[in-house]
């Protein structure tokens, strides 16, 4: 009855989500950022609802109440911890070393693990609230184990220079993947750490080829020549852009491989997102996106300007009147902080919902068009979970805002 | 389910078609028939899935998902819950559902209230507890037991910040003013009011090229002045009763205990404020309000310190009221956010306390800098 495989419909559109984004984080700001909860949760509705395997959408059941409560679970816990241990480390880093860098290298280390914590759980909060075709997703409870798995990995990582890398991103991806659920059915990791070093590969050569070039070029050139203006930070956003590319091809590759490696019940899957198609997605995204904030920018500092310019009185005598800190320093106190605050705001929240629509959503759009489901007839052996819990909260990771990194 | 229904008026849309169903049970898609039907209990939604029994929703009950990204499906669910839908492709039929059903976006009632409401009695409590009590108790404790050398480098730490937060470009560091001859000046006026009194570090004393009217002290025995001070007093003893307060915090150790304070609060407060909007610019600011609150006590202490201090060099201690007094005329009669902001609270109190503290001077009056000295200093950032 099901066809064979499912593709992937995307239905976001970018002037919708505008509205949504825009509306919501004006709330949030007014609301001294008590209503992120709720704005989370509705652009969460927005990215879920948009995707559409088989042509029926995912569906987002998470309430910005619970994420409210689990945000004031953690503040309790965590407020001790960040409050006294970043004074102690201070202190100690103060005493012993004479210097506060220690302070600030050591509290990231002890954040670390309530970091990948975080992750776990968060993950496991936004799976236990995501259905599709009326079946709920899970994550088995074990965030702690993922803490330290995720420890030891990178210190595996670093020791080896970063080569043991692909085995970091396949073991943690297994570990997370071997404890998904979708209703009754359990996801299987499949496949070998090893798979993923082909894309690496090109990574490496990105990388090394990248330091040869650079050293051959600083070798020839002869000592004393003049290296015309510009040439060195051009030459320095070349090589960053190459290696930037090579990392892309690997994360895209692995995604790409660990996906068509998972197993569902009998499902399968295939991934087919390609590095131009996103490298084009972030390169316009931000470049458009930039070019809004510069032309917001300059409006807004002409809206700010123009009641000022040609009043008089308000230059005092004796400054230079061109000197625009001459304007701002003449204004009552309270004046100048609200337009300061005014300005930033606006500036904050359209560069978030300026990103979310050409960046985000573009990128949301790809990944869902060019995922399929394989063996879409095992679906109908699937069904709902016995009884299916969710657990609250996704707080640790809400207050820590691990969220940039999922 | 009766059939008799007994209508007034026109009869109402007949709506019937096929759509989309979700059980909530197997990850299945019905084709599914569905109408509506008028009862004696209100118009109903029958549901007829190929497989299983009918299912009645009343219209009165029925939800649509909120916020959701494509507008050529109605996802209709059940208000009182569970994960069956009903997904509803058909512009005629959403419009006739739409026009229906009365509640069809109306939002579920809160639920957590319980719950809710007794954690974040337990978040505001423990964040109270740590930022007013825990926090400051134990800086004042570890200010005490840092060791020097600790000391300057948190006002280092605090010097380059206070340097990139204020620069103009947001590149280079605010310039530090070097103009020899106000140099010598800054060092004189430094001689005369500091030179007899026993402080816990040697001072080092900078005028920054900024426009602020301001004035730190930093831990470590830094002292920071802004050229926008020294151009904006009327004399140099305006600028000796600061330097004199500033001291007076060095004395006390106050910025010691703030920065301690800072580091432990300011991380608290931006768990609590999240990252809604740069997070950086609402800490910095809520940090120097904490800051502003702590300190009045220190400030009080400060002032104290300088009316003696400026007794004993010969300058008139109420010269201190005079800057408050400029102050306050400059910042508005805003006593409100805008004098948390400033640094310094309670002003009127404090200007009284300076006009009083005239009885303390011994010594003749001597002017702090002669003429040439004090247009060197103002011509320190040229």
């Amino acid at each position: 009855m099901e066809p064979g495989e499912l593709q992937t419909e995307y239905v976001g559109r970018r002037g919708r989500l505008f509205g949504l984004a825009l509306r919501t984080s004006l709330m949030t700001v007014l609301s001294l950022g008590l209503y992120r909860f709720w704005m989370k949760t509705r652009l969460r509705r927005f990215y879920w609802s948009a995707i559409r395997p088989g042509g029926h959408p995912l569906e987002y059941v998470g309430l910005p109440m619970e994420k409210l409560l689990g945000f004031l679970i953690a503040v309790v816990f965590l407020a001790f911890y960040i409050g006294i241990a970043n004074l102690a480390l201070m202190f100690v880093s103060l005493s012993l070393f004479g210097t506060s860098l220690w302070a600030t290298a050591l509290s990231f280390l002890g954040i670390l693990p309530v970091l990948f914590y975080a992750r776990y759980r968060a993950r496991r909060y936004i799976l236990a609230r995501t259905r599709w075709r009326g079946i709920g997703f899970g994550l088995e409870p074990a965030a702690w184990g993922y803490a330290w798995r995720a420890l030891a990995h990178w210190a595996v990582t670093i020791l080896s220079l970063g080569l043991l890398w692909p085995r970091m991103t396949f073991w943690l991806e297994k570990y997370r993947t071997d404890r998904t659920w979708f209703g009754n059915a359990r996801m299987h990791q499949g496949g070998r750490w090893q798979m993923l070093y082909r894309p690496f590969l090109v990574f490496l050569i990105s990388l090394f080829g990248t330091a040869v070039v650079i050293a051959v070029a600083v070798a020839s050139v002869p000592a004393g020549t003049v290296v015309p203006v510009g040439a060195g930070p051009l030459f320095g956003l070349a090589a960053v852009s190459v290696v930037a590319c090579g990392f892309m091809h690997y994360r895209i590759q692995a995604f790409r491989l660990l996906t068509e490696h998972k197993r569902l019940g009998g499902l399968g899957f295939r991934a087919r997102p390609r590095l131009w198609r996103v490298l084009r997605i972030y390169l316009f995204g931000y470049g458009l996106a930039g070019l809004a904030m510069l032309a917001l920018g300059l409006a807004l500092a002409i809206a700010v300007a123009i009641p000022f310019a040609g009043v008089p009185g308000i230059v005092p005598p004796g400054s230079p009147g061109e000197d625009p800190f001459a304007i701002a320093s003449a204004l009552p106190l309270w004046v100048s902080l609200a337009l300061g605050a005014g300005a930033y705001f606006t500036l904050f929240v359209m560069w978030s919902v300026l990103r979310q629509v050409f960046v985000t959503l573009p990128l949301a759009r790809h990944y869902a068009e060019t995922l399929e489901i394989r063996n879409a007839g095992a679906l109908s052996r699937l069904g709902r979970r016995a009884g299916e819990d969710a657990g609250h909260a996704e707080g640790f990771a809400e207050a820590l805002d691990v969220e940039a990194a999922l | 389910m009766s059939e008799t229904v007994i209508r007034v008026g026109a009869a109402p849309p007949v709506l019937r078609g096929s759509a989309d169903f979700l059980d909530g049970e197997r990850a299945v898609v019905q084709r599914a028939q569905f109408r509506i039907r008028e009862t004696p209990d209100g118009p109903v939604l029958e549901i007829r899935p190929p497989e299983a029994p009918p299912l009645y929703w009343p219209l009165g009950a029925l939800r649509a998902l909120p916020d959701q990204a494509g507008d050529d499906m109605l996802v209709l669910a059940p208000a009182e819950g569970g994960a069956a839908r009903l997904l509803l492709r058909d512009a005629e039929a959403r419009a006739v559902i739409s026009a229906r059903c009365p509640d069809l976006t109306r939002r579920p009632p809160p639920r957590l209230q319980g719950r809710l409401i007794a954690w974040a009695l337990a978040a505001v409590g423990s964040v109270a507890l740590i930022v007013f009590l825990l926090v400051p108790a134990l800086a004042d404790r570890l200010a005490d037991l840092l060791p020097p050398e600790g000391e300057r480098a948190l006002g280092d730490v605090t010097y380059r910040q206070i340097r990139s937060a204020f620069s103009e470009d947001g590149l280079e560091p605010l310039p530090v003013c070097t103009g020899a001859a106000g140099l010598a000046a800054l060092e004189a006026m430094q001689a005369r009011i500091a030179g007899p009194v026993e402080l816990p570090h040697p001072l080092r004393l900078e005028v920054l090229d900024h426009p602020m009217n301001n004035a730190f002290a930093l831990p470590g025995g830094r002292i920071v002045l802004f050229r926008g001070l020294i151009e904006q007093v009327a004399s140099p003893e305006e600028v000796a009763a600061v330097l004199a307060h500033e001291i007076g915090h060095v004395a006390g150790r106050d910025p010691t205990r703030g920065a301690l304070r800072a580091a432990g609060s300011v991380g608290v407060v931006g768990l609590i404020l999240g990252d809604f909007a740069g997070g950086a610019l609402v800490q910095l600011l809520i940090g120097r309000l904490i800051e502003a609150g702590y300190s009045q006590a220190a400030e009080a202490a400060a002032d104290d310190f300088a009316h003696r201090t400026l007794a004993a060099a010969g300058v008139r201690p109420s010269v201190l009221a005079d800057i408050f007094v400029r102050l306050r005329v400059e910042g508005g009669d805003a006593p409100g956010i805008a004098a948390h902001f400033m640094d310094h609270p309670a002003l009127l109190e404090r200007i009284a306390a300076a006009r009083r503290a005239d009885w303390l001077l011994r010594s003749p009056l001597r002017p702090v800098l002669e003429p040439a000295e004090w247009a060197a200093l103002r011509r320190i950032c040229r």
